[in-house]
C-alpha cells in the first residue's frame, strides 16, 4: 500500500506538471519578463501546499492519501507552468504552507 | 502484496523517478549556467515522444543485434529492480547487472554502424576497465560486513549505524562510479557530445524510447543501491530527499566541469579507485 501511494504521488506530479506547462503556455504568450504574481496561480501554490504539507489537519474527514495527492497536483501544476512563472507563487505557498505546520504541528 | 504486482509498481516507480531527477538536474545545470533549462518533467516528455515516432532501421545496422540490444538493456535495469527494492537480494547480482551494462553500451554502439557509435563502443570498453575496479566496493563491504546480501546490509546498519562513516572511501569510489552514469559528467565519455549521443546516436523512435526508459531506472537504482547500503535502513521520503540531493550535487558538479577526454577520464577514475581501494583497506586494519 505503501508502494502504491507513492506511485500515486508521483503520477499526480507528473500529469500536474504536464498540464501547468500545456495551460500556462496557453495563457502566456510572452517569457517571464515582467515578473509579476499571477492570482490564480497563488491561490493554487497556497492551497496545493498546505493539503499537501498539513493534510493531518483534515484527516478526520479526508484521507490523507486524497489530500496529499490532491495537493501535490496543485503544486505540481504552479511548479510545471514555463520558465520563470510560478516560481513566487511556489515560494510564497510553501512558506505559509510551512508556518501552518510550525503553528499546528511544533507548537 | 502479489510478487508481479511489486515488481510493476517498483519499476513504474524507477522510471518516473530516475526520470524526474533527470529533468531535476539538466534545470539545475541550465540555472547555474545562467540559462532558464526545460521543465523538470522534460525528460518523461522526451521519452514518450519517442514511442510515437517513427523507427528507422539504418542500412548499416547489424540486425537482429541492433533491436535486441534494446530489450536486453530494458530486462537488465528491470532485474536490478527486481534483485533490489523488490526481493532485498545479492549485491553480486547489481554487479553483474552493471557489467552487463557496459556491454549493452559497447554493442549498441557497434550494432548501429554508425562511426559515432562506434567510438562510443570502443569507449564502453575504455571506460570498462575504469568503472568496474570502482565496484571493489563491493569487497571492501563484504570485509566489513561479511555479507553480500542487501537485506543483510540494511539489518547490519541497523545494528552498527550507516556505512558511510565507517568506509567512507568506498561510498567516495561509489559515487564517483555514478557520476560516469550521469549525462553531462566529467566522466560520461560512452555519451560525450562530442559524439553527438555516443551509442545512442543512430537508435530512433521506440528503440530510443526503451533506452531513455532504462537508463531512467538505471539512474534510480544506482542511487536506491548507495543510499541502501551506505545509510542503511531509511524511510521512502528519505529515499527521495537523498535522491534529489545526490543528483543535484553530481549536477553542480557537471555544470562546472567540462567533460574530460577519455584518457583523462580513466586515468582520474582509476586514480579514484586506487585511493579508495587502499584507503578504505587501510582503514580497516586500523
Amino acid at each position: 500500500m505503501n508502494n502504491i501511494s507513492y506511485l500515486i504521488y508521483i503520477l499526480s506530479f507528473v500529469i500536474g506538471s504536464v498540464m501547468g506547462l500545456v495551460l500556462s503556455y496557453k495563457k502566456y504568450t510572452a517569457p517571464f519578463v515582467t515578473k509579476n504574481i499571477d492570482l490564480v496561480a497563488l491561490i493554487l501554490a497556497i492551497v496545493g501546499w498546505i493539503l499537501a504539507i498539513n493534510s493531518q489537519l483534515i484527516s478526520a474527514f479526508v484521507s490523507p492519501v486524497i489530500t496529499i495527492t490532491v495537493g501535490i497536483f496543485l503544486i505540481a501544476m504552479v511548479l510545471g507552468m514555463r520558465p520563470g512563472y510560478g516560481r513566487y507563487e511556489t515560494v510564497i505557498g510553501f512558506a505559509i504552507s510551512a508556518l501552518i505546520w510550525v503553528g499546528t504541528v511544533l507548537i | 502484496m502479489n510478487l508481479m504486482t511489486n515488481i510493476l509498481i517498483n519499476v513504474i516507480i524507477a522510471f518516473f523517478i530516475g526520470s524526474l531527477l533527470f529533468g531535476l538536474q539538466r534545470k539545475i545545470m541550465a540555472r547555474i549556467q545562467g540559462r532558464p533549462g526545460p521543465p523538470i518533467i522534460q525528460h518523461i516528455l522526451h521519452t514518450f515522444k519517442f514511442f510515437i515516432k517513427e523507427s528507422a532501421f539504418p542500412y548499416t545496422a547489424a540486425m537482429p543485434f541492433y533491436i535486441a540490444i534494446t530489450a536486453m538493456l530494458s530486462m537488465i535495469w528491470v532485474a536490478a529492480v527486481i534483485v533490489g527494492p523488490v526481493t532485498g537480494g545479492s549485491l553480486l547480482l547489481i554487479f553483474g547487472i552493471y557489467a552487463v551494462h557496459k556491454i549493452v553500451e559497447h554493442n549498441a554502439g557497434s550494432s548501429s554502424g554508425s562511426p559515432y557509435g562506434k567510438l562510443s563502443c570502443v569507449r564502453a570498453v575504455y571506460s570498462a576497465a575504469a568503472e568496474i575496479p570502482l565496484f571493489a566496493v563491493l569487497v571492501i563491504i563484504y570485509f566489513k560486513t561479511g555479507t553480500m546480501n542487501i537485506t543483510g546490509l540494511i539489518n547490519y546498519q541497523t545494528v552498527h549505524g550507516p556505512l558511510l562513516y565507517a568506509i567512507p572511501l568506498a561510498a567516495l569510489m561509489f559515487f564517483v562510479l555514478i557520476m560516469s552514469k550521469a549525462p553531462y559528467s566529467p566522466f560520461a565519455i560512452t555519451k560525450g557530445k562530442d559524439i553527438v549521443s555516443g551509442y545512442e546516436t543512430e537508435h530512433f523512435g521506440l528503440l530510443r524510447g526503451y533506452l531513455m526508459m532504462s537508463e531512467s531506472i538505471a539512474w534510480y537504482m544506482l542511487l536506491w543501491v548507495f543510499l541502501t547500503v551506505f545509510l542503511g535502513p531509511i524511510s521512502i521520503p528519505v529515499y527521495l530527499i537523498g535522491m534529489i540531493v545526490m543528483s543535484s550535487i553530481i549536477a553542480f558538479i557537471n555544470a562546472t566541469t567540462p567533460l574530460l577526454n577519455p584518457n583523462h577520464s580513466i586515468m582520474m577514475q582509476v586514480t579514484f579507485a586506487f585511493i579508495g581501494i587502499v584507503g578504505s583497506f587501510a582503514l580497516l586494519m586500523i
